[in-house]
């Protein structure tokens, strides 16, 4: 089959998240790629049922049926769209009767190399602690979940913790729905690996996530204890939220108001512990968009670069092979990574392409940010989503399309790119 | 009529490792190994509560107070207790946070000789025992806090923090540093970023090997070897004490006893130290760029210490056989062992009044511990530390930043330089007045090398008497003076220091400098040991490093902090990078 003649680029209103409906239009017919489809905070004046609208509009838009669904990793902000309701009629049922050829995720989601699984797997053990080490993640996500709950209602502490740990819950929902949407057809990819995608005309490459032996050879051996970490910290977690227990005996337990002379300590130390789960939460963030799959689509003169939440430590793997950074220099199109935050975009990717510059630069490099204020970090620590020294960077050097400015009511903005 | 005279001291029973680390010679075979330990004796009130030190035993996560645990006033009521007792009772849990962090402040007292101040203002140091429930322990300034987590391990068997030895005085060690030199916090080389993590790792391995029940566990497992039975005996033969016994089947075969599961609070320093950087190499400091993070950077600092002391223990076992028959009193060897480690606890203790009060680097450090030992302890005949410490450091690429006193004193602070003027200022205000020092540091700004465009202010001022191993008193005062130059980055050239590659114009820079002035008994500068603010060779290298790791991001600062400084290396994070926005 001939290449596409022209490829639209539509990326939906979520609010906090990403959804991107990418089409590949050839001569007489089409095919579609859903990349992500989730939400953490939905854009002002959305209404309740918002995904569901939005899930109806992929269906609508594919003439009910997609050729695949790129899940990039499993944060609810990437993957809330495709759980299920009992009522069969959730926005994950509708993508599901959408009946993808191929399901894409990272090899770290991979049923057969979970610590549990009965089958042969290719994944190696290291790989296979790794996805061990993912599992406890989701616990503590959970413990602190629950923890905050506990804390004063409308606190900002307590929205911005509920909101980090939703983010990073195990979203069983989604993930079981992804798992059976495509049968057998499910491909879990790491760098270098085939995408598993059918574009006649397009080269699609997985430029990420490295596995555990591809890290290896650019760092140092993964931290020895991460796996130890992160387990002991999902057990007390457990113990913590799950008992409610006590250390000791209850008879050694203070009956009564504690002393006066430590209110202002048992004070502090609340205030310790809020600043501890959002470091605990936010480390444990990173390591799940660190597991984002980034896909690169190449056709006719365009480059589209489609990276999910990866941060540095999973771009360095590929930035450290001088032909993949000399590929990626013509990119035309960037998805911006982890809608717009500090670290997503590393600035040495940044710098290496070509087609930046000011407004009259021939093929000027376009780039997509999905975002929404307000909800992850905070300007006072130049840690804000999204970022705004970068954003005024691909203001300045790139045709910028962010979802900020889409109405909830039009759903969606389209680009269209003539091969 | 005046009373009996109240005792200057107690003894408190402690876990004298972590409740992993059994005691294999004991009446009640494999019980915890434990220690009393002599602490200083006062007026407690229930926590328990001192003058320095207040247990509070409040667990944040489950929001639950624990009774405050009262002591008698001179008994050791956990004395002949059993294990569970000891695992299941709080009140021994809040004894043995309280008789940790007192001996190791009265250990910085002695060897220092005078009183010292925490970290932060005010003289109670909260001891939370069981803060939270979190695989983490650190020292709080916020809270005038230190803070130990609790967590079960795979067994469902309750780990807690507070009951490991090391782990109490690494951290009481950080609230101790962070009062003697309060700018070790601040961004500067990666030295400096390591040293924190690297000295509160020896003091708390020497404060443990100095506990004569812990250099006994370390004597069986060497003259034993590995996976044989160990044998109850007096004595000793020397040819099963080799050095590689020592140090192999010795101290790694206790740190292979440590509980496991709090390696991911307190690093795996000693194992590190006595096997993954030996043999020793100058690679690891100078090339190795895994070495440029701060925690392994620490662990260098910690091998070179370790490494002198297993040489020094293992070089007085002749002495300790003189007429060569090959048998040696096992106790005698375990009594030099704990004597060493105690002696050199309290030369690199007494060395931070000889470091410079801005941007140590190890180096430094060298200096610093080798000058001021021989002040106290000139005679170094009988474990020839001072001598073994300068070897291990150069082994492990550690140069002295002194290269001699022109003594012949290799590696000594070099005199203070000459024409410093006495005549306008009086040593009896300057023992402990700021604005007398500083008067003497303004009438001799010539001399000390100081910037004139700089801000300058004494922050310390600090006298004290040490007393020597012969009964000899020195008497001292220690000054600390700061200087801070902030200029934008496009200045710099005017101080001959080079702009980071591609640090803008605009960017604000604050350079720190500043200088050590210790001053004998009359009153005269003896030693004066500074950084300079402008300096055009130190400054450049200290702003590369702080530009590419992102230490101007206005941020950053909370990526340093204590409470994140063990998770993030649990973690293996990478915190600060020049990729980012």
């Amino acid at each position: 089959m001939a290449p596409p003649q022209r490829v639209t680029i539509r990326s939906y209103q979520v609010g906090f998240g990403d959804c991107f409906l990418l089409g590949f239009h050839y001569r007489r017919s089409s095919r579609f790629v859903l990349i992500d489809f989730g939400s953490t905070g939905k854009a002002k004046g959305a209404p309740s049922n918002h995904l569901v609208k939005v899930a109806e509009s992929i269906r609508d838009a594919c003439g009910g049926r997609l050729h695949a669904v790129v899940a990039t990793h499993r944060h609810a902000d990437h993957v809330s769209g495709f759980a299920t309701r009992a009522d069969k009629k959730g926005s994950g049922d509708v993508i599901a009767a959408l009946k993808p050829d191929v399901v894409v995720q990272p090899w770290t989601e991979d049923p057969d190399a979970r610590p549990d699984a009965r089958r042969p797997t290719r994944v190696s053990q290291p790989g296979r602690a790794l996805i061990g080490m993912l599992d406890d993640l989701h616990a503590v996500a959970g413990a602190v979940h629950k923890e905050v709950q506990s804390w004063p209602a409308r606190s900002r502490a307590r929205s911005q913790l509920s909101f980090l740990g939703e983010t990073n819950l195990a979203n069983l929902s989604a993930v079981k729905n992804l798992m059976k949407m495509a049968g057998k057809q499910q491909r879990y990819v790491h760098f270098g690996a085939a995408s598993g995608l059918r574009l006649p005309g397009v080269k699609v490459s997985v430029l990420g996530p490295p596995t555990v032996e591809q890290t290896d050879t650019i760092l140092k051996q993964r931290s020895r204890d991460a796996d130890e970490f992160w387990h002991l910290q999902a057990l007390a977690g457990e113990f913590s939220v799950s008992t409610r227990a006590l250390l000791f005996a209850r008879r050694h337990v203070l009956k009564g108001s504690p002393p006066r002379s430590s209110r202002w300590l048992l004070e502090r130390l609340k205030a310790t512990r809020r600043e501890q789960l959002r470091e605990i939460v936010r480390i444990l963030d990173k390591a799940l968009n660190n597991t984002s799959v980034i896909l690169l689509f190449e056709v006719g003169g365009h480059k589209l670069l489609f990276p999910g939440d990866a941060q540095l430590e999973n771009w360095q793997f590929a930035m450290s092979k001088p032909a993949v950074m000399k590929r990626l220099e013509d990119v035309t199109v960037y998805k911006v990574g982890h809608h717009g935050s500090l670290n997503a975009t590393p600035k040495t990717l940044w710098n290496n392409f070509k087609h930046r510059g000011p407004a009259n630069t021939p093929d000027r490099l376009q780039t997509f940010v999905s975002t929404m204020p307000g909800k992850h970090g905070s300007t006072a620590r130049e840690t804000e989503v999204p970022r705004r020294t970068l954003v005024a960077a691909l203001k300045r050097e790139s045709d910028f399309h962010t979802s900020q400015t889409v109405k909830p009511k039009d759903l969606f903005r389209e680009v269209t790119l003539t091969v | 009529m005046p009373g009996a005279p109240k005792p200057r001291s107690r003894l408190l029973t402690v876990v004298a490792q972590d409740p992993s680390v059994r005691d294999p010679r004991g009446p009640r075979h494999r019980r915890i190994l434990r220690a009393r330990v002599e602490v200083p004796a006062e007026e407690l009130q229930q926590g328990p509560g001192g003058y320095r030190v207040q247990v509070v035993d409040y667990d944040v996560s489950n929001d639950v107070y624990y009774k405050p645990c009262a002591l008698d006033e001179s008994g050791d009521a956990y004395e002949k207790k059993g294990d569970r007792t000891l695992l299941a009772d709080p009140g021994f849990h809040c004894q043995n946070v309280y008789a940790l962090v007192m001996r190791t402040l009265a250990r910085f007292e002695f060897a220092l000789g005078r009183r010292v101040s925490w970290g932060f203002y005010g003289h109670h140091l909260n001891v939370v025992p069981h803060a939270f429930a979190d695989a983490n322990a650190f020292y709080s300034p916020e809270d005038h806090a230190l803070l130990f987590g609790y967590f079960p391990d795979r067994q469902g068997k309750m780990v807690y923090t507070c009951l490991s030895h090391d782990i109490v005085v690494h951290e009481a060690t950080h609230a101790l540093l962070d009062g003697l030199r309060v700018r070790f916090t601040e961004p500067s080389s990666p030295d400096q970023a390591a040293f924190h993590e690297g000295f509160a790792d020896i003091v708390a391995l020497l404060s443990v090997f100095a506990l004569p029940d812990v250099a006994k566990v370390v004597i069986d497992l060497a003259s034993a070897g590995k996976g044989r039975r160990r044998r109850r005996s007096e004595v000793i033969r020397k040819k099963d004490l080799t050095r590689e016994a020592l140090r192999r089947s010795g101290l790694l075969g206790l740190a292979e006893q440590f509980g496991s599961e709090l390696s991911v609070v307190r690093g795996s320093a000693l194992r590190r130290s006595v096997d993954e950087l030996w043999p020793p190499s100058p690679r690891y400091y100078r090339d190795d760029p895994e070495f440029e993070e701060s925690h392994r950077r620490g662990e260098i600092l910690v091998a070179a210490v370790m490494s002198a002391f297993l040489d020094a223990w293992h070089d007085r076992l002749a002495a300790l056989d003189p007429s060569g028959s090959g048998i040696m009193s096992r106790d005698r060897v375990v009594e030099d062992g704990a004597e060493i480690a105690d002696t050199f606890l309290t030369m690199v203790i007494r060395a931070l009044d000889y470091t410079p009060p801005v941007h140590v680097e190890f180096g430094d450090f060298l200096s610093a511990a080798l000058t001021s030992d021989a002040e106290v302890r000139p005679d170094d005949s009988r474990y020839g530390l001072r001598r073994r410490l300068l070897e291990r450091f150069r082994d492990y690429g550690i140069e002295p930043a002194s290269a001699g006193d022109g003594a012949g004193n290799v590696g000594f602070w070099r005199p203070p330089p000459a024409g410093v003027e006495y005549g306008r200022t009086h040593f009896e205000q300057m023992r402990s007045e700021p604005d007398e020092v500083f008067r003497f540091a303004w009438e001799n700004r010539d001399e000390l090398e100081l910037s004139k465009e700089a801000y300058s202010r004494v922050i310390s001022v600090r006298p004290s008497v040490r007393v020597g191993p012969d009964g000899f008193v020195l008497r001292e005062v220690v000054a600390e003076l700061i200087q801070t130059l902030a200029v934008k980055a496009r200045e710099l050239h005017r101080y001959g220091i080079r702009r980071p590659a591609g640090m803008p114009g605009e960017v604000d820079v604050t350079l720190q400098g500043g200088g050590t002035m210790v001053f004998d008994e009359y009153g005269l500068l003896k030693y004066y040991i500074h950084n300079d603010v402008v300096s055009p060779t130190r400054q450049p290298t200290r702003l590369e490093y702080l530009w590419e790791h992102g230490y101007f991001r206005r941020g950053s600062a909370a990526f340093r902090r204590f409470s994140n400084l063990h998770r993030q290396r649990a973690a293996g994070q990478q915190v600060l990078s020049p990729e980012v926005w």
